[in-house]
C-alpha cells in the first residue's frame, strides 16, 4: 500500500524573516493605515491612544475658531511641563542650601539646562494663560450647561489646580523673586478669617517661608498636584466623550436627541445595560465625519503649533534668577506671581475683601455658575444672543481681572504706588 | 492646515538644531583646544606633548570647602591656562595669573615662581568674587545685574549709575578679597583698607555705625556685614549721596575726595560679618575681645592722650562741628560753647546728646569718663567772645548765617542735619506775629532742646540788638504792624489732674495727631508734607522753657507763617486748652519717658 506521502511544504526560515517585520509592526498596530471607512473607525477604535476619541465627529466640533484648540493646548502644554518637570528633577535639590547653587548648575553646566528650565518656566506661564482662555471659550460658548454642568465645574478646579501648581513651583529656584513672590501670595492666604493663619502655617511649614515650605512646595509641586490633575484631566476627557462630544448648536443637537434612540442590540453588551446620560457616547449626527485624519489632523497641528510656541519662547528668553534669597532684603514692592497681582492689587485695597473675600465669590459663583445659568438656549455658539447677560458678566469679570493683573504687574512701583512703565 | 503643521514642524527642527549646536559647541572648548594647541607648539618635552594631545576638552572645577560656604569655581575651564607662565604675554581667557611676592609668591632657585595662593586649594572667587559655577562669560563675571558679587573691581553692571563707573574699577577692589582673612589692622597687602578704616574714624563714621570689632555706633544702620549686602555702587552712592536711598536719612554728606570714597567703598565691601580662617570658638573668643576694645573708644593710641584739645582733633569733632577754622559744615559752631555752657552741660551733652537735645544726631560716643571729662574742660575752658568787632551784616554771616541761611530762609548749609529746623526769618507773617522782645531772648538766652544756643553770653548786647535790626530790615522787610491784643491766660486755669489729662488726651488724638503724632513726638503722618516741621512736643527742654501764655497763644491763636491754624476758630474752648496745655506738660513731666 502505497500512500502518497503528504508533501506539507514547511516554510522556509527565510521566508518567516522576510514577514517578521512586518508581523511585529500588526503586532503593534492592529490596523494598516486606513483607506476604507471601516478602516478608519477600526483604527480610531483600536489604537489605546486614539479610542478615546470617538470614531466620527461632528463638523462643529473641528472648526477651528470654535475651540481654537485650546483645551488640547492645555493638555499638551500638561504634557510638556510633565517631561521637562521630570528632566529637571534630576538636577534639583529641595533644600536652602542647594536649590540655587543647583539653578546656576542648571544655567550654566548642565547640557541642556536652561533651555530645559526656560520650557518649564514658559509652559507653565503658558498654561495658566490657557486654561483661562480655554475656560472663556467654555463659558462664552455657553458649553457648560447641561449635561456638562460638572465636566464645567472639573474645569473650573483644574484650573485651579495649574495656578496652584505654577504658585508652588515658583519658589523652587530659591532666588529672591520666588521667595517674595511666595512670602506675599502666602500671606494673601493668611488673611482668610479664622482658619487664615492656620492655613498660611499648613502650607509653609512655620511662620515665615523657609526650608519647610521648600520642601512643601517641592512635593505638592512634583507629585499630589500633578497626580490630582492627571487624575482629574483623565475625567475631564472621559466626561466630554459620555457626555456627547462638545458642545453643537441646538438644530444639530435636536437631531442628536432624536438618533438617541437606537434600536437597542437583540445581544445586551454592558453598554446595553446602562441606561441614562451614558447614551450620549452612541450618538452621532448627519453632519459628522471620521475622526481619522480629519480630527488627529487638527489635533497633531495644535500639539506642534504648542511645541513650536514653547520652543521658540524657550530659545529667545531665558527664565529669571534673581539674586540669591536675602530674607532681610525684601524687593520694594515685593510682588506675587503675576497672575495673582490682580489679587494683590485688590489687596492693596483691602485686605479681607481683596485676598479672600472676592476671590472665593469669583471661584464659588464659577463653581456654580452651570447650576443657577439652566437655560437650553445658546449652546455652542460664541456670544449667542440668548445668553447676552450671561456672556456681559463674564466678559466684565473676566476683564476686570485682567485690568486688575496689568495694573499690579506694570503700574505699580515701590510702596506699591501707582507708577507708569514709560 | 498641511502647510501650517509643515512650517510649525519645521520652526520645531530649527529650534532643536540650534539648541544642539549651542550645546555641543560651547565657547570654552574653543579656548581649551586652542590652549592645547598653543601648548604643544610651546612645549619642550615629549612627554608633556603627549599628554596635551590626550587631552579633550571638559569643564575644570576646584571646590573649595575650606573658605566659609563651599565654593565650586569652574573659572579654569576658560581661564585654562591661569597657572601655566609660559602664557603671561597671552590674551584673556588664556593669559596666565602674574606673580608677585606682594602676594606671597616665592621665586626659586631656578627662576620658577611658586604661588601661596594655589588655585588647587583657594580657587578664584575667594579673591575674585564673581559667580564660580557660570560657564558663560557674562554669567561667570557676573555681568548679570541679578548677581550679588561681580568680579571686583573689573565687572560693573549693567543697573549702576553711569557716573559712578569709573571709580568702581581698579586693583584696589581686589584687596576686599585679601581681607577676607588677612583681617590685620596694618595687613601689607590691603593699603587702602587701611585708609578707608581710618577715613572711617576721621570722618566719624564710627560714631553713628557699628562695625562688629571696630566700632560701636547706634544711630546709622549696622555695618557689620555691608559688603555681604550690598554692591559697590550703592555704598558709593550712600556715601556721596546720603538721600539717595533712604529719603529720610539724615547722614551727612561728607565733603570727601573721590579716592576717599573708594577707600571707604573698599573698607565697607570687605566687611562681610565672617573671617574666613577662623572657627566658630575662636570668632567668639574675638567678639568678646572686641566688645573690650571697642569699650574705650576707637583709636587705641587716643586712649594715652589726655589733653582734651588732643582728643578732640584726634576724634574728629570738626568733621561736623565748626571749632575756631575748623569747619566740617555738618553740626553747629562749638567755638563759643565754653561762654554759653557749663562744664557740666557740656560733659552731659556728651554723654547723652538726646537728653539735652532731644532730637540731635549726635551720636552718643563711647569714650572713657576721662576722655570726656577732659574734652568738656577743654571746651569749657575756651572763653573767646564773638569778636566785638563784628556786627550787623558780618556778625550775621559770621554767626548766625550756618543755620540760617545766608538769605534768611532757615535753609543754611547744616539745616538739613538740626531739629528742629532753623527758624526762616523770612517768613513775615511769623516775624510780625511776635514782638521784637521774643526776639530778642531767643537770640540773648537761646531756645531750649534746639540748636539755637544763648549767644547773649557771648556777644555784647549792642551786637544782639545790631543782629536784630539787620534781621528786621534786611529779611521781614514788611513794616510791623501793631501787635493784636488778644485774651490769652498767663497761667493754665485748669487744674492738672487725671480728668483732665484724659480729656486732654482726647482731644489731642483727635485734634493734633494727624500732624504732632500720637505720640507727640511730632512725626504725625501729615508732618511729612509740612514746613516747617510740627513741632516736638515731648521735647521738654523746650517745652518746660516755655510759659502756658505762649502755648494757649499757639494752640488758640495758631502760629502765623506756620501750618499751626487757629483752633479758636475750630470750637476749642479756653479749657480745652487747658486740658491740652495739661496734656502736653504731663508728657514732658521728670519721670516719664
Amino acid at each position: 500500500m502505497s500512500e502518497p506521502t503528504a508533501v506539507v511544504k514547511k516554510p522556509k526560515t527565510f521566508d518567516r524573516l522576510r514577514v517578521l517585520p512586518q508581523e511585529i509592526w500588526s503586532s503593534i498596530f492592529r490596523h494598516p493605515l486606513p483607506d476604507s471607512d471601516l478602516g478608519r473607525s477600526q483604527t480610531s477604535f483600536t489604537n489605546f491612544f486614539l479610542h478615546i476619541h470617538p470614531v466620527k465627529v461632528d463638523r462643529h466640533t473641528l472648526k477651528p475658531w470654535f475651540t481654537m484648540g485650546l483645551g488640547l493646548m492645555s493638555f499638551f502644554l500638561f504634557v510638556i511641563l510633565i517631561v521637562t518637570g521630570i528632566l529637571l528633577m534630576f538636577y534639583y535639590v529641595p533644600s536652602t542650601q542647594q536649590a540655587y547653587d543647583r539653578m546656576l548648575d542648571l544655567r550654566g553646566s548642565v547640557a541642556f539646562g536652561t533651555f530645559l528650565r526656560n520650557m518649564h518656566r514658559w509652559g507653565a506661564h503658558l498654561m495658566v494663560a490657557v486654561v483661562f482662555l480655554h475656560m472663556c471659550r467654555v463659558f462664552l460658548t455657553g458649553s457648560y450647561k447641561k449635561p456638562r454642568e460638572f465636566n464645567w465645574v472639573l474645569g473650573v478646579v483644574l484650573f485651579l489646580l495649574t495656578l496652584f501648581s505654577s504658585f508652588t513651583g515658583y519658589l523652587l529656584p530659591w532666588d529672591q523673586l520666588a521667595f517674595w513672590a511666595i512670602t506675599v501670595g502666602a500671606s494673601i492666604a493668611g488673611y482668610a478669617p479664622v482658619v487664615g493663619k492656620q492655613m498660611q502655617f499648613l502650607l509653609l511649614g512655620d511662620t515665615a517661608v523657609g526650608q519647610e515650605a521648600l520642601l512643601r512646595f517641592y512635593v505638592l509641586h512634583i507629585a499630589v498636584l500633578p497626580a490630582v490633575m492627571m487624575l482629574l484631566v483623565m475625567v475631564h476627557f472621559w466626561r466630554i466623550r459620555k457626555d456627547g462630544g462638545l458642545s453643537r448648536p441646538e438644530a444639530e443637537t435636536a437631531v442628536a436627541a432624536v438618533a438617541q434612540e437606537v434600536p437597542k442590540p437583540k445581544k445586551f453588551g454592558l453598554q446595553g445595560l446602562v441606561r441614562g446620560p451614558v447614551l450620549n457616547a452612541g450618538s452621532s449626527t448627519e453632519n459628522s465625519v471620521y475622526s481619522w485624519p480629519n480630527l488627529f489632523m487638527a489635533e497633531l497641528f495644535v500639539f506642534v503649533f504648542t511645541l513650536a510656541v514653547i520652543l521658540l519662547l524657550a530659545m529667545f528668553f531665558d527664565a529669571p534668577l534673581e539674586e540669591p534669597v536675602n530674607m532681610t532684603h525684601p524687593p520694594n514692592p515685593a510682588k506675587a506671581p503675576w497672575y495673582f497681582l490682580g489679587l494683590q492689587e485688590l489687596v492693596s485695597y483691602s485686605a479681607f475683601w481683596g485676598g479672600v473675600g472676592i476671590p472665593g465669590l469669583m471661584v464659588v459663583g464659577l463653581l456654580i455658575a452651570p447650576y443657577i445659568d439652566r437655560g437650553r438656549k445658546g449652546v455652542g455658539k460664541w456670544f449667542a444672543k440668548e445668553r447676552l447677560l450671561a456672556n456681559t458678566l463674564f466678559v466684565s469679570f473676566a476683564i476686570l481681572n485682567v485690568i486688575l493683573v496689568i495694573i499690579g504687574t506694570f503700574f505699580r512701583g515701590p510702596n506699591w504706588e501707582f507708577v507708569s512703565p514709560w | 492646515m498641511r502647510l501650517a503643521l509643515a512650517i510649525a514642524s519645521l520652526l520645531i527642527l530649527l529650534v532643536h538644531g540650534s539648541v544642539f549646536f549651542q550645546q555641543f559647541f560651547f565657547r570654552w572648548e574653543r579656548h581649551q583646544t586652542a590652549y592645547f594647541d598653543q601648548a604643544k607648539s610651546l612645549s619642550k618635552n615629549d612627554t608633556e606633548r603627549a599628554a596635551l594631545t590626550d587631552r579633550s576638552p571638559r569643564i575644570e572645577q576646584t571646590i573649595v570647602t575650606q573658605f566659609g560656604e563651599q565654593r565650586v569655581d569652574r573659572c579654569i575651564t576658560c581661564h585654562v591656562a591661569a597657572d601655566d607662565p609660559r602664557f603671561a604675554g597671552h590674551a584673556q581667557p588664556l593669559k596666565s595669573h602674574g606673580y608677585s611676592a606682594a602676594l606671597g609668591d616665592k621665586k626659586k632657585d631656578n627662576g620658577t615662581w611658586e604661588r601661596r595662593h594655589k588655585f588647587a586649594d583657594f580657587g578664584c572667587t575667594v579673591c575674585h568674587e564673581g559667580q564660580g559655577r557660570g560657564l558663560q562669560t557674562h554669567y561667570a563675571h557676573g555681568e548679570d545685574h541679578y548677581w550679588p558679587e561681580p568680579l571686583l573691581g573689573f565687572v560693573t553692571q549693567e543697573p549702576w549709575r553711569k557716573d559712578f563707573l569709573a571709580h568702581l574699577k581698579g586693583k584696589e577692589y581686589l584687596e576686599v578679597g585679601c581681607a577676607q582673612c588677612h583681617t590685620e589692622e596694618n595687613f601689607a597687602g590691603t593699603p587702602t583698607i587701611a585708609k578707608g578704616r581710618q577715613l572711617f574714624f576721621a570722618n566719624n563714621c564710627y560714631g553713628c555705625h557699628k562695625v562688629e570689632g571696630i566700632s560701636d555706633g547706634t544711630l546709622g544702620p549696622n555695618l557689620s556685614e555691608a559688603g555681604k549686602k550690598f554692591k559697590i555702587d550703592y555704598l558709593w552712592e550712600s556715601i556721596v549721596e546720603p538721600r539717595a536711598n533712604a529719603v529720610n536719612s539724615f547722614m551727612p554728606k561728607f565733603n570727601l575726595k573721590p579716592d576717599e570714597v573708594k577707600a571707604l567703598v573698599i573698607f565697607l565691601k570687605s566687611r562681610k560679618g565672617i573671617n574666613y580662617t577662623e572657627t566658630g570658638l575662636e570668632r567668639y573668643k574675638l567678639r568678646l575681645a572686641d566688645a573690650a576694645k571697642t569699650e574705650g573708644g576707637p583709636a587705641v593710641a587716643a586712649k594715652t592722650l589726655t589733653g582734651g584739645a588732643e582728643l578732640i582733633d584726634k576724634f574728629a569733632c570738626t568733621a561736623c562741628h565748626k571749632l575756631d577754622g575748623k569747619d566740617g559744615g555738618i553740626s553747629p559752631d562749638i567755638s563759643y560753647a565754653g561762654l554759653m555752657r557749663d562744664e557740666k552741660w557740656i560733659h552731659d551733652h556728651f554723654r547723652d546728646p538726646r537728653a539735652m537735645m532731644p532730637d540731635s544726631i549726635m551720636p552718643s560716643f563711647r569714650f572713657t569718663e576721662a576722655q570726656f571729662q577732659a574734652m568738656s574742660a577743654y571746651l569749657a575752658g575756651r572763653k573767646t567772645g564773638v569778636p566785638a568787632a563784628l556786627a550787623g551784616e558780618a556778625l550775621y554771616k559770621e554767626v548766625c548765617a550756618r543755620c540760617h541761611g545766608a538769605k534768611g530762609d532757615g535753609l543754611g548749609p547744616i539745616a538739613i542735619y538740626l531739629d528742629p529746623s532753623p527758624r526762616d526769618l523770612t517768613k513775615t507773617s511769623f516775624m510780625n506775629s511776635k514782638p521784637r522782645e521774643r526776639f530778642r531772648k531767643s537770640i540773648q538766652e537761646g531756645v531750649p532742646g534746639t540748636s539755637m544756643p544763648p549767644w547773649g553770653k557771648a556777644m555784647s548786647e549792642a551786637q544782639v540788638d545790631g543782629l536784630l535790626d539787620y534781621v528786621e530790615a534786611t529779611f521781614v522787610k514788611a513794616k510791623r504792624s501793631g501787635q493784636k491784643t488778644r485774651k490769652v491766660p498767663e497761667t493754665n486755669p485748669v487744674a492738672m489732674n487725671k480728668a483732665s489729662l484724659e480729656r486732654g488726651e482726647g482731644i489731642f488724638v483727635q485734634r493734633c495727631a494727624g500732624c504732632h503724632g500720637r505720640k507727640g513726638d511730632g512725626k504725625g503722618p501729615n508732618s511729612l508734607d509740612i514746613l516747617p516741621r510740627p513741632r516736638n512736643l515731648r521735647n521738654a527742654q523746650f517745652v518746660n522753657s516755655v510759659d502756658d501764655r505762649r502755648l494757649f497763644e499757639s494752640v488758640l491763636y495758631g502760629v502765623q507763617g506756620t501750618a499751626m491754624p487757629a483752633w479758636i476758630d475750630y470750637g476749642l474752648s479756653q479749657n480745652d486748652v487747658g486740658d491740652l496745655v495739661n496734656f502736653i506738660r504731663g508728657m514732658n513731666q521728670k519721670g516719664r519717658k
